[in-house]
Parts: structure tokens; C-alpha cells; sequence
């Protein structure tokens, strides 16, 4: 039972602060830095007692956005020009994969996996052999293999679906998994479809099952749906108050205005604006644990100060402890999830009628019930 | 004109200097003899029928051939001999003494320990199996048998075996994959090639233990017959109430998990199984 750190774009300095230490590990990307860099930040971390390091080396979209990938030697400089699923170009990329990471010596490296057009049944047996080709090239190294298993949402509402590629995917040698959630969601909307939730909570129940310990990488608030189907641990980052795992993450935004601010409120399970703070502040909504939360503090004390000083790096601050230490509760079963959602569900309907609405308009607490029905419905699902 | 196997039969012994016995076996695909050494041994001597696919033989030999475990029929010889202008593939292997577990269970089923000690050489044979890449996809009573009178079970007749390692070779319009539908799994009734893996001998043996054990299918319901077993299993119905009450009931509740619906909800390595099946005892 774990929060890991979803490394970012400069977010190395955040696992320094004092108020982060929540987290007990780090998920590495290559995308934002060199091997040297990674080299430097695993050296570090090994100084912390019981750290988990985990390689992540990112090859989902190969053609698209790669920051510093084609600076590592594992990248092919094929990439572009060959038939990427044949299993000779995969197996000479692990064995690429193998050589960095037998230098880099991190705790854990997850599997190569890409995100095909088609995430059909042949596509699960390529992606658990590649990993069972990664765990016999790791052998001898102190560093384990992670299977890394991509699902597309959608494909989780047909009934069955999770079933078949758990049964597919708990063949893998590995002995964890490192799950990613594809969904085609709008930036800061929460997965709200019922069945395509159900799916994914019941292949987390089933992975866990059989006695392989799930990762979910790329989390945001839905963290507390995968802590109830039993995951073991999730990731976040501090732009996972924005984002989601799309195409789209891994590109800067082309066009638009100035980021925003989020706060994370507990009490709504939802990102808040900062007028909607105010007023959710004003209605006595914002829960305890916001108002805990070291970086909420701050960030009101802004608010109230009225000085107009923009909070985003506050924000993801205020994120990132309360991700951790919502699901450090969750995991000593102080929280109960569903008892969670419940208030949440409540929280919205009261603000409802005190007329208190957000500012954006489909931030209206609509999924909340949904991932009610969603983990009340799943065990039953065959 | 085919010559009849028992002539094959005769024909193979006196080209081995082995003494013709008896018939004792006769499957669809093949005739098994008891046969003698000169040293007074016995051997199972089994002769292929013409209309069994070379592909289907060999598979067979393959597999035989790969393992080497105390619960698995040892292979002694394979080759061929013409009769009558045709040639027919025949196999020697060791003959078990002690019957098969179907026999066994003619009149008295197994006890709670019995069942616990065979099931836990059948687990160690299927773990051996799977270590090898291979599928049985056909254990049942009749392919179980004993060296010993009741003792010693012994996985035989690997006719349908699936190399994990190959590429399929059953033919993909078949609605219902090769096997024994009452002891098969849904994705070997389902021909769902891409689930079928070493957790479709675990269903298997669930079923198998289960029917000579509690003498029910876990998937039966009061007044099922058969096909009606069947269907529940392929549509992926549940266990009955009676199977997960009674297996429980007799100390081996880890029947419940072996035939989960999906190869998912079974155990995921056969050492995991194993270690399971220990603890109950």
C-alpha cells in the first residue's frame, strides 16, 4: 500500500520538500530527462530507506512527442521507419532496456508497451511475453521487471472484457503490475462512464486476486476508486490535477490562455477553481483534511491576503500531499471509500441547493455518483 | 483392405520379441494391448488407428517425449510397422497395473484424504506438464490411472495435448474445442484458443476430483443431466451452492478456486496451486 511520485518536468525539486515525503516511491521518465539525469536521481533516492525506484521508459506513443527519449540508448532510431509490433524489434529494445537499467540499477523497470490501434487479445500475449522476455534478461540483476499492462477504458464496459485480459495477463512472469488507464477524457474531466468503470475495477480486484500486487500509474481523484478494488499502489504527479493519461499528455497545450490553478477538495472528491474555493469556504464545504493540508493553508492565506498572487505551484503541492495522504488513509482503513464518495455525493447536492455553483459547468459533481454505482455494482459483474 | 489392429498388434510383438496379452483399451483413436518382455515385464502397447491424423500422433509423441515426471505415462518406443501394405504407427509405453480412476470410482468414491493425496500427485504432474509449455486438455477419470491398485495415479494419453510453444493446429470453425465437454472449462468448450494455458488441466482436474469425490460436477444444479452441466459451464455460469458447500464441507475447499470461470479467478501458477492444495491438509 503505497503513493508513488509520478516524475515530471522539474518535479525532482518536490520530492525534496519537507511536506512531501508522503510518497514511497518514484516513477522515472526519460521524456523529461537524459540518462545522467535519472542516473543522479536514483543515487539520490537510494539514500532514503525503502524507496521504491520504478523505470518507466515511455514508449507509448514512439512517434510522437519524446522529449529527451532519442537521447537514450535503448530508443530506436528505427522508430519511424520500421513495422513497430514485429517481435525481433521489440526484443532488441528490451535487450537495449536491460543494458541502461543494469547501469542505472533503479528498484524496478516496468515492460515496454506501446498503445496500439487495436487493444485486442493478441496485442495482451505480445505485450506478457515482451515482459517475460525483459524478467529473463533482469535475472541476474537486482532490479525486477514489471509487467505494464495498457487498457483502453472504453473497451472495459463490454462485459467479460476485463475477465479475458486479466486471464491473459496474469500469465506474466512479472510479479507486479503496472497498470495505465487509456481513455480518449477530456483534460480535467473524471472518468464518468459506469460499465467502463466497473471493467476497470474488476480487473484491478483480479489482478490483485491472483496474487499480483497493481500499480496504477498516471492517477488522479480516481485513486480512491482503484484503493477500493484493492490496488496496491498509485502514482500521481503534480499535473495530475489537469491531465490525464491521452495522446494529449505528453504534448504542451498549442494554443490557450495561462494554466489555472486547481485546489483538490476532499469533501467533493473534485478540483476546485479559485472563486469556487471561496464560496465552498463561505458554505463551511471545505473538509478537514483540506484544511490540514500544509500547501491548502497557503493557499488560502493567499486568498486571503488578497494579494492576487497566483498559487499553481501551491496547487500541485496541495495536490500531491493530499493524494498521498488520502490514499495512506485509505490503506490503514481509516477512510472508508464508499462512506467518501457518499458525503461527496451529499457535499454536492447541499451546494446545489445553497445555489453555489462552480465555474465551470460541467464541474458539477456528476461522477461522484457515478463511481458510487460503479463500486457498488462491480463484484457482481461475471 | 486395413488389417484389423489386433493383427497390427501381433505383428508389432513378433518383430520386438515382445508376447502378445491381451486387449485392454480402445479409444477412437487408438487400440492398447498388454504385452510382455522377455524379462517378464509388462508394456502397454498402444496401435494407432488409420484414421488418426499423423499430426495428432505426433503431437502426442512430442509431448510424451518432453516430459519425465513419476505421475506422467512414461514412453518407452514409437515407430512403425507395415501390415498388409500399410504402415501403422504404434507406441510402447509402461502398463499400469492398478486400472483407471474411473474404475476406481465405480462403486465407492474417494475419501476426503484420498482425493487430497491423489490430487496432490496430479497437481505435481500438471505443474510438470505447464513447465514444458504443454496442455493435456483432456484429463478425466478414464485418463487417470494407477500403477498400483488404487495408488500411484499416473496422467495418461496425451492425444490432444496443445504445445503452447506452436502455433494452433485445431481448426478455428469448431464451436466447441477438442476434449471431454463435461470436464472441460469454458475456453476449451468456447474453442477460445488464446485463454486456453495450463489453467484449463487445472479446471480439469477441479471437475475430475470434484465427480470422484463429492460425485458431483461443481457446476450441477438438482436435476441437470449432463448437457445441461455443460451449457452452465460454457455460458460461464457459477458453481452450485451444493459443490462450494460440500467441498468445503470435506476439507477441500480449494476445488472452488481450481474451477473458476475464467483462468483468471484459478490459481495462477501451478506452484501456487500446489502450495494450496498442502495447506489443506
Amino acid at each position: 500500500m503505497a503513493s508513488y511520485h509520478q516524475m515530471g518536468h522539474h518535479s525532482e525539486n518536490l520530492m525534496r520538500e519537507p511536506n512531501l515525503q508522503g510518497f514511497a516511491g518514484a516513477i522515472l521518465s526519460p521524456v523529461n530527462y537524459s540518462e545522467e539525469e535519472i542516473a543522479s536521481q536514483i543515487e539520490s533516492f537510494r539514500h532514503r530507506p525503502y524507496f521504491d525506484t520504478v523505470f518507466d521508459p515511455q514508449l507509448y506513443y514512439p512517434r510522437s512527442e519524446r522529449g529527451k527519449l532519442p537521447t537514450w540508448g535503448y530508443f530506436p532510431s528505427s522508430v519511424d521507419s520500421l513495422d513497430i509490433q514485429s517481435d525481433s524489434w521489440w526484443r532488441a529494445l528490451v535487450d537495449r532496456l536491460v543494458e541502461s537499467c543494469t547501469r542505472l540499477r533503479p528498484d524496478g523497470v516496468c515492460s515496454p508497451a506501446f498503445v496500439p490501434r487495436s487493444f485486442s487479445d493478441g496485442y495482451f500475449s505480445g505485450m506478457v511475453k515482451l515482459c517475460d522476455y525483459l524478467v529473463s534478461g533482469m535475472e541476474i540483476s537486482q532490479t525486477r521487471a514489471i509487467q505494464t499492462l495498457l487498457v483502453n477504458l472504453p473497451d472495459l464496459a463490454d462485459p467479460g472484457r476485463a475477465m479475458r485480459i486479466a486471464s491473459i495477463v496474469t500469465r506474466t512472469k512479472a510479479s507486479s503490475v503496472y497498470l495505465v488507464i487509456v481513455s480518449n477524457s477530456e483534460p480535467r474531466r473524471e472518468f464518468w462512464d459506469v460499465e467502463e468503470l466497473k471493467g476497470a475495477l474488476k480487473l484491478i480486484d483480479s489482478l490483485e486476486k491472483s496474487g499480483l500486487p497493481v500499480l496504477v500509474g498516471f492517477s488522479s481523484s480516481d485513486m480512491v476508486l482503484w484503493k477500493f478494488a484493492g490496488a496496491a499502489s498509485c502514482a500521481t504527479g503534480k499535473f495530475f490535477n489537469l491531465r490525464r493519461f491521452t495522446s494529449s499528455r505528453f504534448e504542451e497545450p498549442s494554443v490557450g490562455g495561462t494554466p489555472m490553478a486547481y485546489w483538490f477538495e476532499e469533501s467533493l472528491m473534485a478540483f476546485l477553481r479559485e472563486s469556487d474555493v471561496i464560496r465552498v469556504r463561505q458554505a463551511g464545504g471545505l473538509s478537514e483534511a483540506s484544511i490540514k493540508n500544509p500547501y491548502g493553508q497557503e493557499i488560502l492565506e493567499c486568498i486571503d491576503n488578497a494579494r492576487g498572487q497566483a498559487w499553481i505551484g501551491l496547487g500541485w503541492r496541495q495536490w500531491m500531499y493530499a493524494f498521498a495522504d488520502l490514499e495512506k488513509r485509505i490503506g490503514h482503513n481509516a477512510i472508508d471509500v464508499g462512506q467518501l464518495l457518499r458525503h461527496a455525493d451529499e457535499a454536492w447536492l447541499a451546494l446545489d441547493d445553497a445555489n453555489i455553483l462552480t465555474e465551470e459547468r460541467q464541474n458539477n459533481g456528476a461522477w461522484v455518483r457515478a463511481w458510487r454505482r460503479a463500486i457498488i455494482e462491480y463484484p457482481a459483474m461475471r | 483392405m486395413s488389417a484389423a489392429l489386433d493383427d497390427v498388434a501381433r505383428v508389432v510383438c513378433n518383430s520386438r520379441g515382445l508376447t502378445f496379452g491381451e486387449k485392454i483399451g480402445e479409444g477412437a483413436f487408438k487400440k492398447t494391448y498388454l504385452v510382455w518382455t522377455l524379462e517378464g515385464e509388462p508394456w502397454a502397447l498402444k496401435v494407432v488407428r488409420e484414421e488418426c491424423s499423423v499430426e495428432r500422433t505426433a503431437r502426442e509423441v512430442d509431448a510424451m517425449k518432453k516430459c519425465s515426471h513419476p505421475s506422467i505415462a512414461r514412453l518407452l518406443d514409437v515407430s512403425s510397422v507395415l501390415c498388409d501394405g500399410r504402415e501403422y504407427t504404434f507406441m510402447l509405453e509402461e502398463y499400469m497395473a492398478g486400472g483407471t480412476l474411473a474404475e476406481r470410482i465405480q462403486d465407492n468414491l474417494l475419501s476426503p484424504d484420498e482425493a487430497w493425496a491423489i490430487g496432490l500427485q496430479l497437481i505435481g504432474a500438471i505443474e510438470h506438464i505447464a513447465s514444458r509449455e504443454l496442455v493435456h486438455r483432456d484429463l478425466k477419470p478414464a485418463n487417470i490411472m494407477f500403477r498400483r491398485v488404487w495408488s500411484d495415479p499416473v496422467v495418461v494419453d496425451f492425444g490432444l495435448v496443445r504445445d503452447l510453444s506452436k502455433e494452433s493446429v485445431t481448426h478455428t470453425w469448431l464451436t466447441r474445442g477438442p476434449g471431454t465437454p463435461y470436464f472441460a472449462g469454458p475456453e476449451q468448450l468456447n474453442n477460445d484458443k488464446g485463454l486456453i494455458d495450463w489453467r484449463a488441466d487445472q479446471f480439469a482436474l477441479g471437475v475430475v476430483i470434484s465427480v470422484c469425490t463429492l460425485g458431483m460436477h461443481p457446476y450441477e444444479c438438482a436435476g441437470d443431466s449432463d448437457a445441461d452441466v455443460v451449457n452452465r459451464v460454457a455460458t460461464r455460469e457459477r458453481p452450485g451452492a451444493a459443490f462450494l458447500t460440500q467441498s468445503r464441507a470435506i476439507g477441500l475447499p480449494v476445488l472452488a478456486q481450481m474451477v473458476g470461470v475464467w483462468p483468471a479467478e484459478r490459481y495462477r501458477t501451478p506452484a501456487m496451486l500446489m502450495e494450496a492444495w498442502r495447506d489443506q491438509r
